[in-house]
């Protein structure tokens, strides 16, 4: 048993440090990378970089179009996951309570867009957005990932709406509550990590989306993706590459953790029980 | 509960189709130009161009040089130069996009390799503007007539030129070869250290396939003036993919211009094909080592230059024709120079901080005809990528 233990403790410990390797080692190349100083290149045979700056950062800060590329991204990502939430919530609900007919045919096709390949969607979408004058426009590619966001939020509030017990809803028509006080006092408490979760994942999936930017964006609208595949494709740049991944991961990463707080926060059993 | 989520649909689909023409600028009306800038002094345009009041460039590269250009334009004439720094291809896409429209977006276009055939092709531009813009007389003659092997008939004004070289690590090459016996046998003698990009995916590596085509092919001369691929012309062409592919373990094929610098700062590569002023730019980035030499051997390599153009739905025609006048003054051309490293397109000045020297430019050659350039491209994917 006590063998059993040890030999458990190392599988732990190995498991632990391959983690920390996979996801670790990667990091850590980006940030040694993007911090390589500007007059001093990592050049071969140098296995680590003679000196070390922000000068690359204070760069690509100041003269290339991060800081544009940045707000484009958190506006659109922001609109998207706001009208993605309005547009799936009446489709969820209808979905996860009234069961209507043809259910399973309606979730499918509303999953599609996450079936098919990106670059195809961003190419019919692109040519349908083009002819109605969408394209190169703010309104475009929030539209454009808005049709990626939905199947997301969809399935998420879909089964958040099918988890409401139907016993509460009778209890609560039973007692006399209104439906608009109904919606905001059982539906909306009961749906909040489905939200929470589908906001999330709308907003990450916004902020990442590369195909739909390129097609229906750029050059007007450059996003934190379209930006990092200009440094890794014809203008390859691995330092600006590295400083944009980086840009790239640290909020998303930050917004996860707090999301992720903020659930496990909701699941506690004093909050619950409704008294949180 | 039925009625208050047809309702709350209803609601929701009438406010996002209320708000998308708001969010896709469809609010805006432009104003139509009534006027031809061909048929107007330069007097006129200028003041035409004032009243204009903005001109929009778009660019992919050199984003700090625009932006300082625009602060000066805007001081000079009062015309607002906004630079939108996006990427080759998707500006050329942008262009064809908007050609059917009666009033695009964009005012002036950097106009390099990839575009001058999509131009033509697609009947983009406005011209020809080397009538209208005064500093042309002191620019490139070639470039004004020729790009890339295109005849442009004077439809776009030089901005700059460039050159591509065998650029070298001089700590582990002593010795660059600059003969061709002496690059075949350093070829041999270097396995993998040689590289030059997928001419698909950049002009560097066009341009050592085109010198190859010259040096094992009977020279360049044979296709001057040639619109269309002359079969009888490329049928030894076979010596060219014949030679790439008995070296092709020892030749390392790059996927760009910057991934052949890269490979070469990284120790992978010890001589490279690359345009000068992306070297130069490469280097002021801390992408490449500063020791970096560069040459152009003694049997050649092509070089040329990008151009701008003013799209024939051009918004604001005047004031681009002013900024484009702006850029090819003398005082601008020698910042460009100064700035970003890149030879000027006037002939009265020269560049001195360039990689490659006047003296080093004298065994630079031209381009064939752009027929030519595509069926290379083509043949060099078919005969030696796809062959085993």
């Amino acid at each position: 048993m006590q063998k059993l233990k040890k030999i458990s403790i190392v599988l732990f410990v190995v498991f632990c440090l391959i983690q920390l390797l996979w996801i670790g080692a990667p990091v850590f190349m980006a940030v040694l990378w993007s911090l390589v100083d500007v007059d001093t290149p990592w050049s071969y045979p140098d296995m680590f970089p003679k000196k070390l700056s922000f000068s690359q950062w204070s760069y690509a800060w100041n003269h290339t179009n991060l800081k544009r590329a940045m707000v484009t991204s958190y506006t659109v990502a922001t609109l998207t996951s706001f009208f993605t939430l309005l547009i799936s919530l009446p489709t969820s609900y209808i979905l996860g309570r009234k069961k209507p007919r043809g259910k399973r045919f309606i979730e499918t096709v509303l999953l599609l867009p996450i079936v098919l390949p990106g670059m195809v969607i961003a190419l019919f979408v692109g040519r349908i957005f083009t002819s109605i004058g969408l394209v190169q426009s703010m309104g475009g590619i929030v539209l454009g990932h808005i049709l990626l966001g939905i199947p997301y939020m969809t399935r998420l509030l879909t089964s958040s709406f099918e988890s409401i017990p139907q016993d509460v809803l009778d209890a609560a028509q039973d007692l006399g509550t209104g439906r608009i006080r109904m919606i905001f006092k059982i539906y909306f408490p009961m749906i909040r990590l489905g939200f929470i979760a589908g906001t999330i994942f709308v907003f990450i999936k916004s902020i990442e989306e590369f195909n739909l930017s390129f097609i229906l964006g750029l050059p007007t609208y450059e996003t934190i993706p379209t930006m990092l595949y200009t440094y890794l494709g014809y203008n390859f740049h691995r330092t600006y590459a590295s400083i944009i991944s980086l840009i790239l991961t640290v909020p998303n990463l930050i917004i996860l953790l707090l999301i992720e707080q903020k659930i496990k926060t909701s699941l506690t059993p004093r909050s619950a029980a409704g008294k949180g | 509960m039925k009625k208050v989520s047809r309702i709350l649909l209803l609601s929701l689909v009438i406010f996002v189709l209320a708000g998308l023409p708001v969010m896709a600028g469809g609010g805006k009306e432009k104003k139509e130009a009534s006027y031809d800038i061909a048929a107007m002094s330069w007097d006129e345009i200028v003041e035409q161009a004032k009243k204009e009041g903005t001109v929009t460039h778009y660019a992919w590269y050199w984003k700090e040089h625009w932006d300082k250009m625009a602060v000066d334009f805007e001081k000079a004439y009062g015309i607002k130069a906004t630079v939108v720094v996006g990427d080759e291809t998707s500006n050329f896409n942008k262009a064809v996009a908007e050609a059917k429209l009666a009033k695009g977006t964009i005012d002036v276009m950097n106009i390099g390799g990839k575009g001058v055939k999509i131009a033509f092709d697609e009947n983009l531009f406005y011209g020809p503007l080397k009538d209208i813009i005064p500093n042309s007389k002191y620019l490139d003659k070639n470039l004004l007539q020729f790009q890339e092997g295109f005849v442009t008939k004077g439809y776009f004004i030089p901005q700059h030129r460039n050159q591509t070289g065998f650029a070298y690590n001089p700590d582990k090459v002593k010795n660059p070869p600059r003969t061709w016996a002496e690059f075949e046998k350093w070829i041999d003698e270097h396995p993998k250290q040689f590289g030059f990009n997928d001419p698909n995916k950049g002009g560097s590596g066009q341009s050592m396939v085109h010198t190859l085509i010259k040096q094992l092919a009977g020279g360049l001369e044979k296709y001057e003036g040639d619109v269309d691929v002359v079969e009888s012309k490329v049928a030894d062409w076979d010596n060219v993919w014949n030679w790439l592919k008995e070296r092709k373990d020892k030749i390392v094929f790059t996927s760009s211009n910057a991934d052949s610098i890269v490979r070469m700062n990284d120790g992978e590569l010890d001589l490279i094909v690359a345009w000068d002023d992306d070297l130069l730019n490469k280097m002021k980035q801390g992408v490449i080592f500063d020791k970096v030499k560069m040459y152009i051997p003694e049997f050649g390599l092509a070089g040329g230059g990008d151009t701008f153009g003013i799209p024939n739905n051009a918004p604001h025609k005047a004031a681009a024709a002013v900024w484009i006048n702006f850029l090819t003054d003398q005082a601008q051309q020698q910042a460009m120079s100064d700035g970003v490293g890149a030879y000027p397109a006037r002939d009265d000045i020269k560049g001195t901080k360039t990689n490659l020297t006047t003296e080093d430019r004298k065994y630079a050659i031209p381009w064939f005809p752009a027929c030519y350039k595509k069926y290379m491209i083509e043949q060099f994917t078919k005969q030696v990528l796809m062959s085993k």
